[in-house]
């Protein structure tokens, strides 16, 4: 009965890996030039392991950003920026989507997006100060998911320092409250509107995007875009940004593809393999 | 399942048998640990499962199995041994059921809800729900490894578990998401 088992989900975690590797191919890249701009998909918050409560490598992190036809990513590790440092190294080693290097600045009172940034800054200061070094190192703060119990730290001199606000976040699906607050805080002030995924694992990376008007496909390209509010964020019916590329862009909207036969093959070949063996495993005591 | 569902008899019968297992037999329970830990990886990101994913996140989420070992050293070499360590480390990994069927339940929901529904059942259900019993389950079944695999009083297997969790855990939080862990708990107490 064990061995049965056992060999059973043997054949089916092979099957679900092997389908898995055939469903496994990114879209075809296209680039897409609107208005003299490139349009980038980009996702500026993704956490990469180890040290910031995220599941997969750089490297993997980097592929993965690929087949999920994004064009750009900011890896922010938390407190420290190394881990970005070698995903910035991976992607150009393969040729993978531009990865601009940078920071979450996690403080008790705020959490702040460096994106751009060589050295980790410091998070026992005060948002504005954080954001004057970002900008002394030549990259842009973005307010990472600015919920109410974050304003407090925005005062005055932030918000007229701040670059941009993530206004789209997985956390607008779980609760409408919290999309409302997001929407507040963008408000506020002139800024940059940012859909960030704050990919840790769970989903896919660049679930919620940006779609960035770059000069030109390059680091600096992406961060000047960003200086400017030249970007653009679905939310369904929604948009945000600037309201002429809002119109110049209006065929960007993402719809997501079905899933072939065999992802659906690999993932429940997958799940009941690993639940098999799991029963297997113990049985065999 | 019987370590898992009734780990105190388990544990008792476990013990009584032959002791001498070599270092395949040994690892092989914490590779299974690791390999789960990488299929899950795979499939919470792509919802599917790739060797791609897997075979590396295995590799790196070995830290998990490895930390626990240590935090087992620790406990079982306290006070002198009753058990060979390789057959340690063998019934220790035995007990890891609540953990592997918690991940298991964690790709399914990943594999099967779409990312916007996943979010939400994630948080309130699987995380702080589903997690919570297994972080008590898994707590009880280690507990009754301590008493009755190793032999030990009430007392001294309590003291070895909490060992073993202030150990491993420190090392597996520290290297998933040590950074951040210092601004949250100021965050938690106010200042």
């Amino acid at each position: 009965m064990v061995t049965a088992l056992r060999w059973t989900a043997a054949g089916l975690l092979a099957a679900s890996m092997f389908a898995g590797a055939i469903a496994d191919s990114p879209p075809p890249h296209r680039e897409l030039v609107l208005g003299g701009y490139h349009v980038l998909a980009a996702d500026f918050h993704v956490h990469a392991f180890p040290l910031s409560w995220a599941t997969l490598a750089p490297w993997d992190t980097v592929v993965e950003a690929r087949r999920q036809g994004l064009d750009a990513i900011a890896i922010v590790g938390h407190n420290h920026v190394w881990v970005s440092r070698v995903g910035r190294w991976f992607s150009r080693l393969v040729g993978g989507p531009v990865v601009l290097t940078g920071e979450e600045i996690v403080s008790p009172r705020y959490h702040l997006l460096a994106i751009g940034i060589q050295d980790t800054i410091g998070w026992r200061q005060p948002v504005a100060s954080a954001i004057a070094e970002v900008h002394r190192q030549g990259g842009v703060a973005i307010a990472a998911h600015p919920t109410a119990r974050y304003w407090p730290a925005y005062d005055a001199k932030a918000m007229a320092e701040l670059d941009g606000a993530e206004v789209l976040h997985p956390l607008v699906y779980a609760s409408a409250e919290l999309a409302g607050q997001l929407r507040q805080f963008y408000g506020r002030a002139p800024l940059t509107a940012i859909g960030d995924s704050d990919y840790h694992g769970l989903g896919p990376v660049g679930l919620c995007r940006t779609y960035v008007f770059a000069k030109e496909v390059s680091e600096a390209g992406i961060l000047d875009a960003v200086r400017h509010a030249r970007t653009v964020v679905y939310d369904g019916g929604r948009a945000y940004g600037d309201a002429r590329l809002i119109q110049l862009a209006g065929a960007l909207r993402r719809s997501v593809p079905p899933v072939p036969f065999l992802g659906w093959f690999s993932r429940i070949g997958g799940v009941l393999g690993l639940g098999i063996a799991a029963i297997a495993g113990f049985k065999s005591q | 399942m019987w370590v898992t569902l009734c780990p105190a008899a388990a544990y008792r019968s476990r013990a009584r048998q032959p002791a001498a297992i070599g270092i395949w037999r040994a690892l092989r329970r914490p590779l299974f640990v690791a390999f789960v830990l990488g299929c899950t990886m795979s499939l919470i990101t792509s919802a599917g499962l790739t060797p791609r994913l897997a075979g590396s996140a295995t590799v790196y989420w070995s830290f998990v199995p490895l930390a626990e070992m240590v935090g087992l050293a620790a406990a079982c070499g306290r006070g002198g041994r009753t058990l060979a360590f390789p057959r340690a480390i063998d019934l220790f990994f035995a007990g890891h059921g609540p953990w592997l069927f918690w991940l298991i339940g964690l790709s399914a929901i990943w594999s099967f809800t779409p990312p916007i529904r996943a979010f939400a059942l994630t948080n309130a259900i699987w995380l702080y729900g589903a997690g919570g019993f297994a972080l008590l389950w898994s707590a009880y079944v280690d507990f009754c490894f301590f008493r009755f695999a190793l032999a030990r009083s009430m007392a001294r297997a309590g003291r070895d578990l909490v060992l073993h969790r202030l150990i491993s855990w420190t090392i597996i939080l520290a290297i998933f998401g040590g950074p951040a862990i210092p601004p949250a708990v100021a965050a938690r107490l106010g200042w």
